[in-house]
Formats: structure tokens, sequence, C-alpha cells
């Protein structure tokens, strides 16, 4: 058997296919024998690979985002209803950050309701909820959206159930414990992805 | 304490997380992605040698697993499943981006360059020995796209020829025929990167 015969048959050798005559060739040329032992050397040091690195933190923040997006989980402070409230007196902060977000959320809105032509001028704050966390802007915001893209609506009033549902745990929280600086996050960050996904709704009809 | 730290330390096993996770616990999705996310990520880093492609196509297999985990019948180990569905994001992916993909029509010729150097006499030129860890990984990231797929399922992953010809849409032998090749370019490049260090020393 030559090299070049020994060598063609290797791939088969390896899966346990080789004959006499490939072990005779093997003991008698150091260069296919050299070629074997480097090659089974390389697969079992394979084999010996450990997964070593870990993904950095972005790859789980994504998840959670695209998660949220698609409305399969609730925002992150949302699912935190776990977590004991902490205590403070935070009534004061609440209506301020509520007044705050209010404010800016008038603004923004204000400013940008103008280029949009022949459309209602929906509220864009997020205005009070009801006991069920959703409101009569919420209606108004969802019927804009039916109007551009009927198939729109399902995403936008998953999107807006869950955004409710947190800022109703996170209300929550803050009359548990309405000192909780935590809590107090939660409800700002609530607002402010309600004023977000209002905003989103409304700017992609322009 | 992460999550998946959390969930262990708490007593729960990873089955009643996975269980959990199938009824919509965030938490113990979370917890399972703790546990699982080194190995699914390697895995993905090693197919395709990009570490942003690697990190973008972890995301999905996870959210992918998201979706899907109420299909998981435990039929498989876990693990197992999970990583099979990793595998078939990563090559989606290559395939839609034009993967390199093993050819139909490949035989099981030895090409010219695949063959052994013939001006390797000397004993001391084999392998054992020489390789680490660092040098071993660099290589498989050298390697040719379609060699290493197939590198990476088979002797670093564990899969058959058989499991590996079904998800590659290749013959059993194609399969076999590509892993000598990955095989031998390793030995190649290996050999390479000894010698250069060897003329570094002198």
């Amino acid at each position: 058997m030559t090299c070049a015969e020994f060598q063609r048959d290797l791939p088969e050798i390896f899966e346990g296919g080789g004959s006499l005559a490939h072990e005779d060739h093997l003991r008698t040329c150091h260069i296919c024998s050299d070629l074997v032992s480097d090659l089974r050397y390389i697969a079992e040091q394979a084999k010996l690979l450990v997964p070593m690195e870990d993904p950095s933190p972005k790859v789980w923040e994504g998840i959670t985002k695209s998660l949220e997006r698609e409305g399969l989980v609730k925002p992150a402070p949302a699912r935190r209803g776990l977590l004991a409230p902490q205590r403070a007196s935070w009534g004061l902060l609440l209506s301020i950050a509520g007044l705050l977000l209010f404010a800016i959320g008038f603004l923004f809105f204000h400013e940008n309701a103008e280029s949009i032509s022949g459309q209602s001028s929906v509220a864009m704050q997020p205005a009070p909820a009801d006991a069920s966390g959703a409101n009569a802007d919420d209606e108004q915001v969802l019927q804009q959206v039916e109007q551009r893209d009927p198939g729109l609506r399902t995403t936008y009033e998953t999107n807006l159930h869950n955004v409710n549902a947190y800022i109703a745990d996170a209300r929550q929280s803050l009359a548990e414990d309405p000192d909780s600086v935590e809590a107090r996050g939660y409800l700002m960050q609530a607002m402010e992805q309600k004023a977000m996904l209002y905003e989103m709704a409304t700017r992609s009809g322009r | 304490m992460t999550q998946a730290k959390k969930i262990l330390a708490s007593g729960i096993s990873e089955q009643e997380a996975i269980e959990r996770a199938k009824q919509g616990d965030a938490e113990c999705f979370e917890a399972l992605y703790g546990l699982h996310k080194r190995r699914v990520y390697s895995l993905c880093l090693r197919m395709t040698g990009n570490t942003a492609e690697a990190e973008d196509l972890t995301q999905e297999a996870f959210l992918q697993l998201y979706r899907k985990i109420a299909t998981f019948r435990g039929e498989s180990a876990f693990s197992t499943w999970l990583h099979r569905l990793a595998v078939n994001v990563v090559l989606m992916h290559l395939r839609k981006k034009g993967l390199p993909e093993v050819s139909l029509e490949e035989t099981m010729e030895p090409q010219q360059e695949d063959g052994p150097k013939k001006d390797i006499g000397a004993r001391d030129n084999v392998l054992a020995g020489s390789i680490d860890r660092v040098n071993l990984e660099r290589a498989i990231e050298s390697l040719p796209p379609g060699y290493r797929i197939i590198f990476v399922l088979h002797d670093i992953e564990g899969y058959e020829h058989n499991e590996i010809a079904e998800m590659m849409g290749c013959s059993i032998g194609n399969s076999k025929s590509q892993l000598h090749k990955a095989r031998m370019k390793l030995r190649d490049l290996l050999k390479t990167s000894r010698a250069e260090k060897a003329i570094r020393r002198l």
C-alpha cells in the first residue's frame, strides 16, 4: 500500500474502518504514522476544549428587550414584585415625578403633535389610568394605530397592557412603601416607557 | 447573586426551572440562561469565529428557546435539545449569509494540498505534547468556515456524522471527508504556529 492509498482511506480509518493492509502500512511508514498520531492528538485535544467565555451582559439585555417588545414578558421592574418593598416617605416624590413626567411628556408631544397633519389631537402624555391600568388615551392611540395599520393594533395593545401592568405594580409597591427610592424609580421608568410607546405609536404614522 | 445561582440556592432543580419557564416564569428562564449561556455562546463563537455574530446568535438562540420551550418534552437532555436548537440557529444564519457549506459534489478523494508535507522526516515533528488550548482555539478560528463548522460539531460538540449530515444537508461521507480535511488543515496551522514560535526564540 502506498502513502497516497493510505491517506485516501484515512477518513474511514478514523471511523474504525481500517484493514490489515492499513495497519501494515502504518507500522512501516513513519510519515503516515506521524500523520495519524497528529490527527488523533488534535481530535483528543479538541474534546478537552471547554467553554471558557461568557457572553457580554448586553446579550441578556437584548433578550429581555426583545421579549418585552414582543409582549412576551413584562418590563423588568414589573417582574420584581417579589422584592420586598423598602420603607421611605415618597408620596411627595411620586407626585413630583408624576408632575415632571407629565410636563416633559406634554412639552415633547405638544411640540411634535404640530407636525402631524390631519390627525386629531390625541392626548400624548399618559393620562391617569383606571383600575385596570388602561385609560381613554390608550384607546385613542390604539384607534390611531389601527387606522394606519390594523395589524399593528394587537402589538400596541399588548405593549400598552404590559406597561399599564408595570405601572400598576410600581404604584402598588409605592403604596406599600412610600419611601422606597427603588419603587419610585420603577414608576418613573414605567411612565417613561408609556410615554415612549405613545410616541412610537404616533411617530410611525408620520 | 445571579438569578441562576438564586434558583439553585433556593433548591429549585434545573428540571423545575424548565417546567416553570414553560409556564412563562421569566425568573426561571433567566436561570436557564445563566446555566447555559456559556456553552451556547462558545458554540456560536466557535462556529462563526466572530464575537459580534456569536452574541447576536446567542441572543437569537435564547429567544427561540423562550418561544419553543413549551415544546420540550424531555425526550433528550435539555442541554442536548438546547444545543441542537442553537446549532440550527447558527446554520440558518450562515445559510442566509451564504454559508460556504459542504459541497454536495465533494468526493472522498484527498486534494493535493490536503496531504501531509513530504518534507517531514524527523520524528520530533509530531504535535503530541506541543498544543496548548489557546493555540488550538486560534487555529480552529483560522479554519475555513466550512471545515470549522464540521470540526466544531464533531470533535468539540460530539455530534455524530449522521447527525451532522442531517443538519448540514450533506452525505455522511461528505461530513467525514470535511472533518478529515479540517483536521489536516489544523495540523498545518499548528505546525506553522510552532515553527514561527521556534524562529522567534532563536
